[in-house]
């Protein structure tokens, strides 16, 4: 480190970072601000960045809706098992063509990573997910998209650093390839399960167009296709507007609400796994 | 001696074969999902070719050649969903290309590790949100009538904006609603990258009586060069491509000029018309184009010195 002295132009840099920082957060709090604030502030446009005539009406009615309730134990359902899935195929997959010396490796890992440049388009897929019966059913959102070929070559990547002196010892000591990875293996590989595990789960929480594309069944809908539905008409629309501009009004807090209840899994759980991701990109970047 | 020598080696291949059993075990789920979900759509591509009818399906159906192809190049919107594409995409690589660079070399500056931290938390969190998410806010932020920043605007006087109701404006702010999501995560990489720039070049420009920025535009820019030349060609790949999401969800029936892209476009032909034939015609052009861009890059990337981006 040669200057630690505080310059103008570091200043400058801490104020410009901090207001891109602010940037980055406000819409955030602007979502707050409204999904709190009384109708009354909402409707003369009132509401910037702190609530106005703090209430937490539009929270209770959200969760009196049981569409709501519905559609978030269907997406709850979705990425458990999804992410479940996804983290044993990609494990699996990984770990066995991380293995230098096994045969038709160079085969099977080619075979996986030319989907990433090719694939059968939109109708094709569509045509094979109600072939095989998934059309309609919650299987169609995380089956289909079970694994990602990047998924895979970062984990790929990151077994084939792993030191190889304790998977051989146990090797000699007549261990199979199975109990290697579940007794040595996946023991060492916790960071890279957890970013993997995030990925995979906000893709399978943040999925809209999966879900409008295979789900017909409105008892079936996925939390964002029905947060689409409440935030841009469908249902509240109508409703509001036959019940009057309060009714209206009401609804720009309970979108704002809603908006909030449906990313708050995602920020809670963020922090946690914040330190494992950075490096799991980074694993990734290295071309394997 | 010769017949017998390569009994053995087959039979010791089996042997081999034999020890790795778990791994084609484990390896069996993966090529079963690949085969059916990937690669037998591939085979679905077929229909382009065809003159699909649901009827018949896509074994059934009639061959017609290059009929949907040319019905398709000889289609207004089919052109006009490239072009959108393409303009998107381009005016978004050229605002978060050299942003995010920026803003790496900033954060790279912070001495303060807890502040960085926090800084960096902040910056990734809107590439975890959904679109839908990001679409809600922005309509909350941007609506012409009651949008916050229109609010703003019209409290200082000034006329209020159309910020998702014209093409223009749509436009804008497309390309900001992307930039919002993905600058922060987009610095990942740079910063790694940076993390290894030789310290003792730093030493040297400064007993030079280089200037800060002097040192970052003649030290640090150099230094990480290959990864930048390597982000652009992976960037410039993509460019025919535009996940669905983020144009269908912050369009409106008022700016589909701008706003349909090739992936909305076929998603509209073949989904909400059924017109199965043309959208996965269009889905081949687009995939084949892909594939020439990327293998133009990285013949450029090579030529140019640069590890191949395949």
């Amino acid at each position: 480190m040669i200057d630690r002295k505080l310059t103008v132009g570091k200043i400058i840099n801490y104020i410009l970072l901090v207001l891109i920082a602010f940037v980055c957060l406000y819409p955030f709090l602007n979502v707050l601000a409204y999904s709190v604030s009384g109708y009354n502030a909402v409707l003369s446009g009132r509401v910037t960045f702190y609530p106005i005539d703090f209430t937490m009406e539009a929270y209770k009615q959200i969760l009196g809706k049981t569409q709501i309730w519905r559609a978030m134990s269907t997406t709850v359902q979705v990425t458990l098992i999804g992410t479940a899935l996804s983290l044993v195929l990609t494990t699996f997959a990984a770990y066995a063509l991380s293995q230098d010396d096994l045969p038709g490796r160079k085969i099977i890992t080619g075979f996986i990573l030319f989907t990433m440049y090719f694939g059968g388009g939109l109708i094709p897929t569509f045509l094979v997910v109600k072939g095989v019966g998934l059309y309609d059913t919650l299987g169609a959102l995380f089956i289909p998209q079970s694994v990602n070929v990047f998924n895979f070559i970062v984990m790929r990547t990151f077994f084939k650093n792993l030191p190889e002196s304790l998977s051989e010892a146990a090797r000699i000591d007549g261990a199979s390839y199975m109990q290697i990875l579940v007794k040595i293996v996946l023991p060492l590989s916790l960071p890279i399960i957890a970013t993997m595990g995030l990925f995979y789960a906000v893709g399978y929480w943040n999925t809209y167009f999966d879900a409008l594309l295979y789900i017909q069944n409105p008892d079936k809908y996925t939390l964002q296709l029905r947060l689409r539905g409440l935030l841009f008409g469908e249902e509240l629309n109508s409703a509001g507007n036959l019940e009057g501009v309060g009714m209206q009004v009401m609804t720009q807090s309970l979108k704002m609400a809603t908006v909030l209840v449906s990313t708050l899994p995602i920020l809670v759980v963020y922090p946690w796994l914040q330190k494992y991701f950075v490096k799991g990109v980074m694993v990734g970047s290295v071309k394997g | 001696m010769k017949v017998k020598m390569t009994k053995k080696e087959r039979k010791a291949v089996l042997v081999k074969a034999w020890n790795y059993k778990w791994l084609y075990i484990m390896l069996l789920p993966v090529i079963l999902y690949y085969v059916v979900f990937k690669y037998v759509p591939m085979y679905g591509i077929t229909i382009a070719f065809k003159d699909y009818n649901v009827f018949k399906g896509v074994f059934g159906s009639e061959w017609c050649g290059f009929d949907v192809f040319r019905k398709i190049f000889g289609s207004k919107n089919f052109w006009l969903s490239v072009r959108n594409t393409l303009l998107l995409n381009l005016l978004t690589l050229a605002v978060s290309f050299p942003l995010t660079i920026i803003v790496s070399l900033m954060l790279n500056e912070v001495i303060n590790v807890r502040f960085k931290k926090v800084i960096q938390s902040v910056l990734y969190l809107p590439h975890f949100i959904s679109w839908v998410v990001v679409a809600g806010i922005a309509s909350n932020l941007f609506s012409e009538q009651d949008g916050t920043v229109n609010m703003m605007l019209m409290s200082l006087g000034a006329k209020a904006i159309p910020f998702l109701g014209e093409e223009g404006w749509w436009i804008f702010t497309y390309v900001l609603c992307n930039v919002w999501k993905e600058i922060g995560w987009g610095t990942i990489i740079y910063l790694a990258a940076l993390t290894s720039v030789d310290e003792t070049l730093y030493e040297a420009a400064y007993l030079d009586g280089a200037t800060k920025f002097q040192r970052i535009i003649y030290v640090t820019l150099p230094s990480i060069k290959s990864v930048v030349v390597t982000m652009l060609i992976l960037q410039i790949s993509k460019m025919m491509t535009i996940g669905l999401d983020a144009p269908l969800l912050l369009g409106n029936k008022r700016v589909m000029g701008v706003s349909e892209v090739i992936s909305t476009y076929t998603y509209r032909l073949g989904i909400e018309s059924a017109k199965y034939s043309d959208s996965t015609a269009i889905g081949l052009f687009q995939s084949l184009i892909n594939i020439i861009i990327l293998l133009a890059a990285d013949k450029f990337a090579k030529a140019i010195g640069e590890e191949g981006i395949i």
